[in-house]
């Protein structure tokens, strides 16, 4: 099997209950973040006081594109090309709402409404054949 | 404060120029504008400019000085303004305030851009600490994606078919059809829209921008020195810039908090209240708009949010063709981005153009019957909005 690397440091984990995306949330005012934010940006909170925290990982599509061409680097898809869905996704028990790349066979059979599920799994392989994982959201 | 008049517009075509250089381009709009105002360069008092992330400017933005030496150096002040697709229009807001404040008699306002080929990253940064890199890397949606999301959405909510967005592209060619400016000035059937390719889903190459060159300027006074050349002035009533609400909803990173209400682009929003308040007149007052159309959806959405009309209403009104030039609520006369392609920080300064000529009863063709007041409307990553509402 293929060496697998992850798209880009610091944004996902696997725990022992599955995938989480690595998120922060303000202490003071609830505030939820993905990426990891140092200082909570909500004008209105009076003390920033962001602590790490999991996202995930079940969810509902708020909305969906299917993606038609080959976008330019730094994208990750498979080779030959095979359009793929990008769905954003509200994780309501967490309170943010997040983008990511659809796990499904058939990308134009993907409706807005449905509920979803966090997964790890590979967006492509990289000019140095190795696997670049992600997160990526599986209907369920 | 003083008023403000729009003395001098001038524009270079939308198009793909390869054997030109900035500058040259530059200079067609800017001399074009000086005619216009019926002024000479070496009475201008001071230079607003778009800086251009893809061309001149010494790779520093500066695409103010590059005018003022090409022109000729006089030694006035030059701002370089930079907010993404929103400089021109930014730099038509600093443009606005210097005459405004009595610091300047008479300011010139420009911007120009030559596009690279192809589709554009909408970040200039190559790393981790983006979130524009970070959403191309781990997730891959480039910028039509982003809008191909929002469409995806409104046609959830408020059941917008293909139809409908097709519609929209058909309605911009068929008044840019008639702007001797715009680049893309062919006429589309309903059919040939939705035989376009699928780019985003559900968005095809017909309903979104294309990457142009352009240049557009514009000669901004006094009112009292507008009074010496003109017995029928435009007035620049208003100039408005804002930056994006924390909880508006969009996101434009990798995560945001939805909003309770309707997703939106708080930075359009706000700015486009602001410059309808300051002229005092409200979103139905308008003669028409001028706003930025990267995409369709932005045609049907933006009216709505700015309450030019009911939410939901945008469809019925374009097919009864109330947003053509001779409707109830012209929007884009010129054509739009849709007919122009983007040459992304000289766009604010287009739409200026557009509005100007329109008031003046100068646009042919595409005339809006009547105009007596206008609105341009821009927005630019990093949350940045436009709204300028002008007047005769």
């Amino acid at each position: 099997m293929a060496d697998a690397i992850p798209a880009a440091a610091n944004l996902f984990v696997e725990t022992a209950e599955g995938p989480r995306l690595l998120g922060s949330r303000c202490a003071t005012c609830q505030a939820p973040y993905f990426p990891r934010s140092a200082a909570c940006h909500n004008p209105d909170c009076d003390h920033s006081d962001t602590q790490p925290a999991h996202f995930g990982p079940r969810g509902t599509l708020w909305s969906v594109t299917v993606q038609s061409y080959p976008p330019p680097p730094p994208v990750v898809a498979s080779d030959p090309y095979r359009p793929y869905a990008v769905g954003l996704v509200d994780l309501e028990a967490d309170g943010i709402r997040v983008i990511g790349r659809l796990l499904v066979e058939d990308p134009d059979t993907v409706t807005p409404g449905g509920p979803v599920e966090l997964v790890l799994a590979p967006l492509g392989q990289d000019a140095e054949g190795r696997e670049v994982v992600s997160w990526q959201f599986k209907p369920c | 404060m003083s008023d403000v008049a729009v003395l001098g517009l001038g524009m270079h075509p939308w198009g793909k120029f390869p054997d030109k250089d900035l500058n040259s381009i530059c200079r067609v709009a800017v001399e074009a504008a000086l005619a216009d105002a019926d002024i000479r360069w070496n009475e201008v008092g001071a230079v607003a400019a778009a800086s251009s992330r893809f061309s001149g400017g010494k790779g520093w933005g500066l695409n103010g000085n590059d005018i003022v030496e090409d022109m000729g150096s006089t030694g006035i002040p030059v701002y370089n303004l930079s907010a993404g697709c929103a400089a021109g229009a930014n730099a038509f807001n600093v443009g606005h305030m210097m005459v405004a404040s009595g610091a300047h008699d008479i300011v010139l306002v420009v911007g120009g851009e030559k596009m690279p080929k192809g589709f554009i990253q909408t970040s200039g940064l190559d790393d981790e600490t983006d979130p524009e890199y970070l959403r191309q890397r781990c997730v891959g949606l480039p910028g039509p994606g982003f809008w191909a999301l929002l469409t995806r959405q409104r046609m959830e909510e408020y059941g917008t078919s293909h139809e409908d967005l097709a519609a929209v592209a058909v309605k911009a060619h068929t008044v840019g059809t008639h702007n001797e400016n715009a680049r893309f000035r062919q006429l589309f059937s309903l059919e040939d829209v939705l035989n376009s390719n699928m780019v985003s889903d559900p968005l095809r190459l017909y309903e979104i921008c294309p990457v142009s060159d352009g240049a557009a300027a514009v000669v901004l006074c006094s009112a009292e020195y507008a009074r010496k050349k003109t017995t029928k002035p435009i007035w620049a009533a208003s100039s408005a810039v804002a930056t994006a609400r924390f909880d508006d909803g969009l996101p434009r990173g990798l995560g945001c908090v939805p909003s309770p209400g309707r997703t939106h682009h708080s930075e359009a929003r706000i700015s486009v209240a602001k410059a309808l308040d300051a002229a005092g007149v409200g979103p139905k007052d308008l003669d028409f708009v001028e706003l930025q159309d990267n995409t369709v959806y932005y045609e049907l959405a933006f009216p709505e949010e700015w309450g030019m009309c009911e939410p939901g209403e945008s469809e019925s009104l374009l097919h009864a063709g109330e947003t053509l030039p001779s409707g109830r609520m012209p929007i884009n006369p010129s054509g739009g981005f849709l007919c122009f392609g983007e040459a992304t920080t000289a766009q604010g300064l287009f739409q200026i153009c557009e509005v100007g000529w329109q008031l003046r009863g100068e646009a042919g063709e595409r005339q809006v019957p009547g105009a007596r007041i206008g609105m341009a409307q821009s927005i630019g990553l990093g949350g940045n909005g436009t709204a300028a509402v002008l007047k005769r």
